[in-house]
């Protein structure tokens, strides 16, 4: 069997008294494409947090390529926050460019050539050396993912990557997303669209902070039992079927 | 080994340097305060007096406001969640945001010293060299303070209140005003815990008394300590895991 991306152990966090992952365990196979499915708060970004370091578990244990998450590790992860966080003043390129270098390409030549490349791929070259204050809502989100990816990392968390995006460039980012898994890559996708999920290899609903089913997108809407379930009928399937499902794996 | 400290520092740099309102604020509006300073002490040998205070309290101002708001910003902006989820550890984030403020800091530092000397015309005794390190220590404590502030403060109305809370009692207390010997017990009492009094007290003996920094051994040790001590504070607060 393939070794495990991603291995949450009984995982259980609290924000103050408000328990908002509860009790998840969860694998994520290496080189595959995997949907965190839920609506708002239900946990996603939360999960995204702990599975990155950025906030330990109250309960239970997470491992990232077979270490806990830490500052040491970080190099292997790439990140895209659920909002654009870049530097307003900063234009695009100096944005992938300070990234790149944090994340360990420190050679300047290199570097250069590898924040062209990514720049060209998310066709931002016209708009390389302005500022990111003077870009739209789907160019920031491009930067921001350009920003997350330009060092390569075998495992990328994307939050909500597209949000906002027009359906060309939606389009555009699956296929750059389906060449980054053929490549091996690992990539958690977090999404509240059906749409994003269908192009999932493995998705798991999140709803409250538990996992109410996981599999894969066809798994899923074979659980509904009828011959053509969607994958939203699926997901309202599980919430409706809440407790009884849990074993579909 | 400190690559991505430089890294952090040319970043904050950078972003400043960009933002040309910004830049010219920060060089504009302390020549503005300390000319109205000059201005409204029409004697010579009282605004000779009063200056040095003057210049301690200004730069730590000035340093505190910057670094604080800047640097909750990068918290506001979510960029800070992803500085903390890349491979930067914290020594390099508050090293390189010292670094980078310190630059700006210095800048004001030195507008304000040599605006004062060459334009109102202020004479001091002590080494200039001396006189522009001992400013550039509370210059670095102004920057502490404000990283280890921001720290804490959660938005920038938090932080915006902080600023009165901070700076103004030391204003009061620590010796710009009155000397600290002519203030109630309770006041002294509480001004040996507030680091602009060792600002003031070291930035007088270089210029009024011509000492050097040998003689100010004390104010200089309680400044490092100060800004070494909120630098690790505001560190702790940067761990990973208790980040939002
Ligand atoms: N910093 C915080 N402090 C307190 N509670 C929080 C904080 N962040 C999130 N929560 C709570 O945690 C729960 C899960 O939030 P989370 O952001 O993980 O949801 P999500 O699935 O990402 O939602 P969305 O689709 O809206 O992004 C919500 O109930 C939310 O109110
Ligand atoms: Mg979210």
């Amino acid at each position: 069997m393939k070794e495990s991306a991603i291995k949450i152990e009984n995982v259980e966090f609290n924000y103050g008294h408000l328990k908002v992952i509860d009790h998840v365990s969860l694998e994520i196979p290496k080189g595959i494409s995997f949907g965190l499915l839920g609506s708002n708060g239900a946990g996603k970004t939360t999960s995204i947090r702990l599975m990155l370091g950025l906030l330990k578990p109250n309960k239970g244990n997470i491992f990232c390529l077979g270490r806990e998450p830490s500052p040491a590790n970080a190099v292997n992860t790439g990140y895209m926050p659920q909002l654009p966080s870049l530097y307003n003043e900063l234009t695009v390129r100096q944005n992938i460019d300070f990234f790149a270098h944090i994340y360990g390409l420190k050679n300047a030549q290199q570097r250069r050539k590898r924040v062209d490349e990514i720049i060209q791929l998310v066709e931002l070259m016209p708009k390389r050396d302005v500022s990111v204050v003077q870009l739209s809502g789907g160019m920031k989100q491009r930067v921001s993912l350009a920003c997350a990816i330009v060092h390569q990392p075998p495992l990328l968390f994307l939050d909500e990557p597209t949000v906002g995006l027009d359906p060309e460039l939606r389009v555009h980012f699956w296929e750059y997303f389906e060449n980054l898994t053929a490549a091996g890559t690992t990539l958690v996708i977090s999404s509240h669209t059906m749409d994003d999920a269908a192009h999932c290899r493995q998705l798991a609903f999140m709803r409250e902070g538990k996992i109410i089913a996981q599999g894969t997108p066809a798994e899923l809407r074979a659980a509904v039992g009828k011959p053509d379930a969607s994958l939203e009928d699926a997901f309202l399937f599980f919430i409706r079927h809440g407790e009884v499902k849990s074993n579909v794996q | 080994m400190f690559s991505n400290m430089f890294t952090i520092a040319q970043r904050t740099i950078t972003q400043i340097l960009r933002d040309p309102r910004t830049l010219v604020l920060i060089i504009i509006v302390p020549l503005v305060i300390a000319s109205l300073f000059g201005v409204s002490i029409p004697d010579k040998m009282i605004l000779n007096m009063t200056l040095p205070a003057m210049l301690a309290t200004l730069i730590l101002f000035f340093g505190f406001l910057l670094s604080g708001i800047a640097f909750l910003r990068e918290r506001s902006l979510g960029t800070r969640e992803r500085l903390m989820a890349s491979p930067v550890s914290r020594i390099d984030i508050l090293g390189g945001y010292l670094l980078g403020f310190l630059l700006f800091a210095i800048l004001q530092t030195l507008i304000l010293f040599f605006y004062s000397v060459y334009v109102l015309k202020v004479d001091f005794r002590g080494e200039l060299w001396q006189i522009i390190l001992f400013q550039i220590l509370i210059g670095i404590l102004a920057v502490s303070l404000g990283i280890f502030i921001s720290a804490f403060a959660r938005n920038e109305f938090q932080m915006v209140q902080f600023i009165p809370l901070i700076i103004v009692p030391q204003v009061f207390v620590c010796g710009l005003i009155f000397p600290v010997s002519q203030l109630p017990d309770y006041l002294q009492w509480l001004a040996k815990f507030l680091p602009l009094t060792y600002g003031i007290d070291g930035i007088r003996a270089l210029m009024l008394e011509g000492k050097g920094l040998g003689d100010i051994g004390k104010e200089i040790s309680v400044l490092v300590a100060y800004a070494g001590g909120l630098l690790i504070l505001a560190g702790i607060s940067l761990r990973r895991g208790h980040s939002a």
